[in-house]
């Protein structure tokens, strides 16, 4: 049995079209590529200890 | 693929050819985001948005420039009536690749119709001005907007699915039935939609129940409703009393329930059309300040253009006329060469031309301050001193020290013989002032002796007896 009240509240805003500057900013942009290229930087630096 | 330590073009070993390094962690990282990107695809082509979101985005985590990941899940977006995140792939998307991108044709398709662009910011208020709605406990203020909505982008799951809930929380089943069938046509698999669906299914059930229990027939616009199993007495006279009290309660039903009813339903109705005739005013009101903004703008650009016009042609007015005196002073006619100059705005020129007007001006003015102390010297030797005083008037206003200050003395004696004596005095005084010890200060000292504070009423009689002396001392002598 849905709740209405509470799947009501689960519907947010959409974002206007003058606000997409705004989401391309708070989109997260990391993937593996770049965990591994960290992970590799980190490797360098403990061999070089 | 290329290596992500130097970028060199991998082969088919795990090896870098150029580097060195060992590239098969990162070459199943590559494989990895091409498998979602796949999967992606297969279920985007079978409309399974919701699926293919999932797995476009996974095909990212592992590979952020996955180029054809991230436009067919902007694609896939637009597809659901999510434009705004449409648009915020395709520009990340031509952010990672400038050249030969597909996003870019996607964006210049949709920035080459502002109207369509506004009309889907328009959806989006819509679309949060009845989340609003929502929020503020006014439902049916809220299936206005998002009937609305629909109207303007039939392709928006989220607004189908907020409007089916809505019409299930107000036991209209049948519209909420409506409403979830054409949000699953758009995207097949979107779980919320499935759970809303399940919850309508049960609701119906319980409803069909409910409905075996009764007997519902309609009487007019009213639905009457009576359990199915009653006992019911046949005899005549319970008929008639039954259909009297039968009388008085349709009556008492109609005087306390449906006249308030309709009546409340009726003003209802009117809220809803005030608040839509609101809703229209307010975007009206929104369209005609973005114009008169854009009237303003505009009035603006085109003063400034008007006035950048008339900068150019005064510009072009000035460089022509320092043409036009460079031509007539190497013609030698300088008194249109003096007219053309000085029409000339000098802040207008460039170096090179204030160069050429200033060396013009300088010999213009020397040439004529040659022919004006020339001119004038000629008519003052010939007793045309009225003529004597046009021209060496405006050799001292120059140069008051012109031809070693007989320019000045000249002038003074003009004037002094054009019955002038009042004016002619200061320039007797500057001779004295310049020229001490000369015979032209001793002449002049003995004219401003005679007239002391410049007195005008003596200066006639004292002129004239000035004048016989001057002739004789003073020989004329034209220094050029």
């Amino acid at each position: 049995m849905i709740d209405f009240e509470e799947e009501l509240k689960k519907y947010k805003p959409s974002p206007e079209v003058e606000e997409a500057e705004e989401t391309i900013r708070n989109h997260d942009m990391t993937d593996m590529t770049d965990i591994l290229l960290e992970m590799m930087q980190q490797s360098r630096n403990e061999k070089r200890r | 693929m290329e290596c992500l330590n130097c970028g060199t073009k991998l082969q088919q070993g795990d090896i870098c050819p150029n580097c060195g390094m060992d590239v098969s962690v990162y070459k199943k990282i590559m494989h990895m985001s091409n498998f979602y990107y796949n999967e992606g695809l297969a279920k985007a082509n079978v409309r399974d948005f919701t699926g293919a979101i999932e797995s476009l985005k996974k095909s990212l985590y592992f590979n952020k420039k996955n180029i054809v990941a991230r436009n067919v899940l902007g694609l896939v977006y637009f597809e659901m009536g999510e434009t705004v995140s449409a648009l915020s792939e395709w520009v990340i998307s031509k952010n990672f690749r400038a050249e030969r991108n597909p996003a870019d044709k996607y964006l210049r398709e949709l920035q080459k119709n502002p109207g369509q662009l506004e009309a889907i910011n328009q959806t989006i208020k819509k679309y949060n001005q009845a989340i609003a709605y929502c929020q503020e406990g006014s439902e049916d203020m809220a299936i206005i907007q998002l009937k609305k909505v629909i109207s303007m982008n039939s392709k928006m799951v989220r607004a189908h699915q907020l409007l089916a809930l809505l019409y299930m929380k107000e036991g209209k089943y049948e519209n909420a039935a409506k409403y979830l069938k054409a949000a699953e046509q758009i995207d097949v698999n979107n779980t919320t939609t499935m759970r809303y669906q399940k919850e309508l299914r049960e609701q119906m059930k319980n409803v069909k129940h409910k409905k075996e229990d009764k007997i519902s027939y309609q009487s007019g616009n009213d639905t009457i409703i009576q359990p199915s199993h009653v006992f019911r007495e046949h005899s005549i006279t319970s008929m008639v009393i039954n259909l009297l009290v039968g009388v008085a309660i349709g009556v008492a039903i109609t005087c306390f329930l449906v006249v308030p009813s309709i009546r409340h339903n009726m003003v209802s109705d009117k809220k809803a059309e005030i608040n839509e005739a609101n809703s229209t005013v307010t975007t009206k009101e929104q369209t005609i300040t973005s114009l008169k903004s854009q009237v303003k703008d505009l009035k603006k650009e085109a003063e400034k253009a008007k006035k950048e016009k008339e900068a150019s042609a005064q510009r072009l007015t000035s460089y022509s006329k320092v043409i036009e005196a460079y031509a007539a002073y190497i013609k030698e006619d300088t008194q249109t060469a003096t007219a053309a100059l000085e029409q000339v705005k000098t802040e207008d020129l460039d170096e090179t031309t204030k160069a050429i007007y200033d060396q013009t001006n300088t010999e213009l003015q020397t040439k004529m301050m040659d022919t004006w102390y020339a001119e004038g010297t000629k008519a003052y030797n010939s007793y045309d001193y009225q003529n004597a005083v046009a021209n060496l008037q405006q050799v001292v206003n120059v140069d008051e020290q012109y031809g070693e200050g007989y320019a000045l003395y000249y002038l003074a004696q003009s004037l002094r013989r054009t019955e002038n004596l009042e004016k002619a005095l200061p320039y007797y005084q500057r001779v004295v002032e310049l020229y001490p010890g000369s015979e032209r200060a001793r002449t002049a000292q003995m004219y401003l002796d005679q007239n002391p504070g410049a007195a005008g009423s003596t200066g006639g009689s004292m002129g004239s007896d000035a004048e016989s002396t001057v002739t004789e001392t003073e020989t004329m002598t034209n220094t050029n």
